[in-house]
């Protein structure tokens, strides 16, 4: 069960984006997760719920992207995506396969509550901290 | 006040403060010249069995080192110690892996100056070590005939990410009925470019090419790095 191990990470890399842009809260964090992991997407969804309490990203989403497995034979030049059981030596002439995707375990991007321009709510937290400056 | 959502890109691989870790480790790895062997399998394969014959045959020639993980115990740390070889013990607690950063952190309190080799045995585990580099040169994976022929098939990122499959209890073969050439092809199917060992490690049988193999790797990794240094 190392999906918990991969949702703290996930919740620490989201939250020190969200907190370098200054957001509230984390609405939605983007993943591509490659099928050629060890990662069980549900696992991740269930570890990720527990890892999110108390953090920005609390009432965030898990978008989880499957990226397929794809392979590739540089003698024959072809490529192929492996459904059902994975052999990773060409079935034409025998070579070692190249992978060419499936391994990613990516976070694309977050989607974050952030204060308008101009709203009123960051001209008072502009003031507050000039004061505190002072 | 009003709330607008925003979209911002983040473009981090999940791993990627354990990669930094690792990238660190094998650094300082390299700065001692020392050859780093990461030992996986599903529990019971005979990891510690197999350590046990390698340490054995090599001993004298090599100057080397274990760290240990285990979810609980130091039963593992006893039977390489009673062997006059130094060794440390990671309890994961309840992690079924070793990360970068635990083994950053035994390393503090373990040194491993004027060594030529340090094997790391991982948690007995065919799933979750395969994802976290450890700073290692190089991946083991042990794989046992009374497991049954198809584990490299049903476990293929673990198989697949080894530079060399060792095919443990080969003595079993028969009384568990597996054909030990199946269980190879399987290995290649799914990692067409490992080195694949067949043996014994309690009778003795096929140690030698391993050993023989790994002695020569060592050899050649640390002539490598005193050209270097």
């Amino acid at each position: 069960m190392h999906e918990i191990t991969i949702a703290e990470s996930i919740i620490q890399i989201a939250e020190a984006k969200a907190r370098e842009q200054g957001a509230r809260a984390v609405q939605v964090i983007k993943l591509r997760l490659g099928s050629f992991t060890t990662i069980v997407p549900d696992a991740l969804q269930f570890a990720f719920e527990i890892a999110r309490e108390g953090t920005l990203s609390r009432d965030a989403q898990l978008d989880i992207e499957i990226v397929p497995m794809v392979v590739h034979c540089v003698v024959c030049e072809a490529w192929t995506q492996p459904l059902q059981g994975v052999c990773l030596a060409c079935e034409r002439c025998g070579f070692p396969l190249e992978i060419v995707s499936g391994e990613e375990l990516q976070i694309e991007y977050i989607e974050v509550d952030s204060e308008r321009e101009g709203s009123p709510w960051k001209q008072c937290q502009n003031e507050s901290q000039s004061r505190q400056m002072c | 006040m009003e709330a607008v959502p925003e979209r911002i890109s983040v473009q981090t691989n999940v791993l990627n403060a354990n990669q930094q870790t690792a990238a660190a480790n094998r650094e300082y790895f390299a700065d001692q010249g020392l050859f780093v062997m990461n030992l996986m399998s599903a529990p019971g394969a005979g990891k510690t069995t197999l350590l046990e014959a390698t340490i054995k045959a090599l001993q004298g020639r090599f100057r080397l080192a274990v760290i240990e993980g285990d979810l609980q115990t130091d039963l593992d740390t006893q039977r390489i110690e009673a062997l006059g070889v130094r060794a440390y013990q990671i309890t994961t607690g309840t992690t079924c892996h070793l990360d970068a950063r635990m083994v950053a952190r035994a390393l503090d309190a373990f040194p491993v100056k004027d060594l030529d080799l340090l094997v790391i045995e991982n948690v007995g585990n065919l799933i979750c070590p395969a994802s976290f580099d450890l700073g290692e040169g190089l991946r083991v994976v042990v794989c046992s005939v009374a497991e049954g022929p198809e584990k490299p098939r049903k476990y293929p990122v673990m198989f697949n990410k080894a530079e060399v499959v060792l095919i443990n209890k080969i003595d079993l073969a028969e009384a568990s009925g597996v054909d030990v050439k199946e269980l190879m092809a399987n290995v290649r199917a799914v990692n067409p470019n490992a080195t694949i060992f067949a043996l014994s490690s309690r009778t003795g049988e096929g140690m030698a090419a391993w050993t023989d193999w790994l002695q020569q790797s060592v050899a050649v990794y640390g002539s490598a790095a005193s050209v270097s240094a």
